[in-house]
């Protein structure tokens, strides 16, 4: 088990890839309550990075504050190289940073349609959003098929393929996604990690992706990561999370 | 039979008024989460500003560009030196709530100290008259109803067809994402405040003209306009409209069978009724 407290070193292990997304020392929390502390991560251009943890580790926390939602304490992110440390999401989505939440983030009083328009609400150029609309189609021919229903009234798993394809309307270069299976039925669970994989391969996006169910996503990941009481355990490579005697040791 | 159709019309133009009021602080209460009592000394500032504008010799139309200018300009400000700072700190909503009844305190004051207390109207204005059957009415009571034809139609169609207006109601279903999507939430609460209050201009112009204006107008404004967006159901444009009229309408004809002095209790009855048979009120937020 490797503990890896700097980028650099983590930067090593991302498979030989230039570094898009380096977070360095990070701390977040709510209030004067500190979530998480010193966390060093990279993700590498084309990588699956999956960051596994229990209940309350601090994983959304993470997520938030890479995104610049919250203030972060202490510590910096920089994308491609550029410092982005607490920046507003509006400038992160305009450069190609996408964050999608846990829990369905869709607006759900709106239709389908109206939800993928507001997903690319910083591109003003309406002929490219509706490019990038037949391509989320594609990748979830329901969506398409139920472009006039209300968000709310979608199921969950139409709803996290609803949450993905918003964000795949800023055209990102790197999408932090926060337990895209969470509340799904397996068969859905499995068809949502099929869709980050396309979306990572075929759209050649960089994922950093956070996960409870460990079995299905692992497959999928060049890397991991798993976050204990809001601090890093363990950063390296996936295999050996799928022994269940190591993984328990994690946790 | 004929006060029954006088009292149903004059329903009808209360109604317009109220729901006008509450489409316009209703689209600040939904998008920002605001319970922006100042609403009402903004919409009494608005139609003095119309009133100060007219008695300088301003011609009537413009003094009405001027007051709806004077509330966009002092609703955005109340959102930015009073209401922006307290959200930042993430204080609790309360805070605000607070925050609002003192600036409405505030406001009144000031409008009693630089115009002092009395009625102020607009001599010789001149309006129609007319009589429709047994009804009589002026074309103020016909620019009520048009005000609202026309102003919560264009709202209606903004939000509901527009890149900017879309983005106002993602605010309003859900903030944070609407943050997450790369939506400048300050910049569309500075819209929102503007709009909301720009729209009270002008009942508050229509109201200068029929009544003349005083420092406490503003009371009357708020509480009916809450009264109809709760009514309604908050977030909804076609609920305020309901609400408005509901409102306008029950009060203006329980006056057929129950005397003057409960009217303004009225608004009260139906409030409770409604929040008891429907919580949500009578539309919810789940539609423009
Ligand atoms: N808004 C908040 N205010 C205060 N504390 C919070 C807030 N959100 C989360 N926390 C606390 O921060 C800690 C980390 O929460 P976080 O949501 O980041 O965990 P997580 O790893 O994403 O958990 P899960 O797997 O359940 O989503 C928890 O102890 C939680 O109670
Ligand atoms: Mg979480």
């Amino acid at each position: 088990m490797s503990r890896t407290d700097s980028a650099a070193a983590a930067a090593e292990t991302a498979s030989g890839t230039e570094v898009v997304l380096a977070v360095r020392g990070l701390g977040a929390g709510y209030g004067r309550k500190r979530v998480v502390h010193d966390v060093s991560l990279a993700l590498g251009e084309r990588e699956v990075l999956l960051m596994l943890g229990h209940n309350g580790a601090g994983k959304t926390t993470l997520l938030r504050a890479i995104f610049g939602l919250g203030k972060p304490m202490g510590g910096s992110v920089s994308y491609h190289g550029r410092d982005i440390t607490g920046r507003k999401a509006a400038e992160n989505v305009t450069d190609g940073l996408a964050y999608v939440p846990q829990g369905h983030g869709v607006f759900r009083t709106l239709s389908v349609a109206d939800n993928l328009e507001l997903g690319g609400f910083v591109e003003p150029r309406s002929a490219l959003l509706a490019e990038r609309r037949e391509r989320v189609f594609e990748l979830f021919p329901i969506l398409a098929e139920r472009r006039s229903q209300t968000a709310g009234t979608l199921s969950g798993g139409q709803q996290q393929m609803l949450a993905i394809g918003m964000a795949l309307m800023h055209e990102p270069r790197v999408i932090l996604l926060d337990e895209p299976s969470i509340g799904l039925a397996p068969n859905l669970v499995e068809r949502v990690m099929q869709a980050v994989v396309t979306i990572n391969r075929t759209m050649g996006v960089a994922i950093l992706m956070v996960e409870q169910n460990v079995q299905l996503s692992l497959p999928i990941a060049q890397r991991a990561l798993v976050l204990k009481t809001g601090a890093v355990v363990y950063d390296g490579p996936p295999d050996p999370l799928r022994d269940h005697v190591e993984l328990m040791k994690l946790f | 039979m004929d006060l029954f159709l006088q009292l149903f019309f004059n329903g009808l133009t209360n109604g317009s008024y109220y729901a006008l009021l509450g489409v316009g602080f209703g689209l600040i209460f939904a998008t920002t989460k605001i319970v922006h009592f100042a609403y009402g000394p903004i919409f009494a500032c608005a139609a003095y500003a119309a009133w100060w504008a007219a008695s300088l010799g301003v011609p009537l139309p413009l003094a009405g560009v001027f007051a709806v200018a004077v509330a966009a300009v002092l609703g955005v400000a109340s959102f930015l030196v009073i209401y922006r700072p307290i959200q930042v700190r993430g204080a609790p909503g309360l805070v605000a709530l607070i925050a609002s009844l003192g600036l409405f305190i505030l406001l009144e004051n000031l409008l009693g100290i630089v115009f002092g207390a009395g009625n102020k109207v607009i001599e010789n204005v001149n309006y129609d008259v007319f009589f429709l059957g047994p009804v009589f009415f002026t074309s103020i009571h016909l620019w009520q109803i048009a005000s609202l034809a026309i102003l919560g139609g264009a709202l209606f169609l903004f939000l509901r067809y527009t890149r900017f207006g879309k983005a106002i109601v993602a605010m309003t279903d859900n903030r944070e994402m609407a943050e997450i999507i790369g939506i400048d939430t300050t910049r569309m609460a500075i819209a929102v405040f503007a709009i909301g209050s720009a729209l009270s201009a002008v009942p508050a112009v229509l109201i200068l003209l029929k009544d003349g204006a005083t420092t406490h107008m503003g009371f009357q404004a708020v509480f009916m306009a809450f009264v109809t967006v709760v009514v309604g159901g908050i977030g909804s444009i076609r609920g305020a409209v309901v609400g408005g009229f509901a409102l306008g309408l029950v009060q203006s004809l329980g006056l057929w069978k129950i005397p003057t002095e409960w009217q303004s209790s009225i608004a009260f009855v139906v409030l409770f009724l409604i929040l008891v048979a429907r919580p949500q009120g009578l539309f919810g937020a789940s539609r423009l």
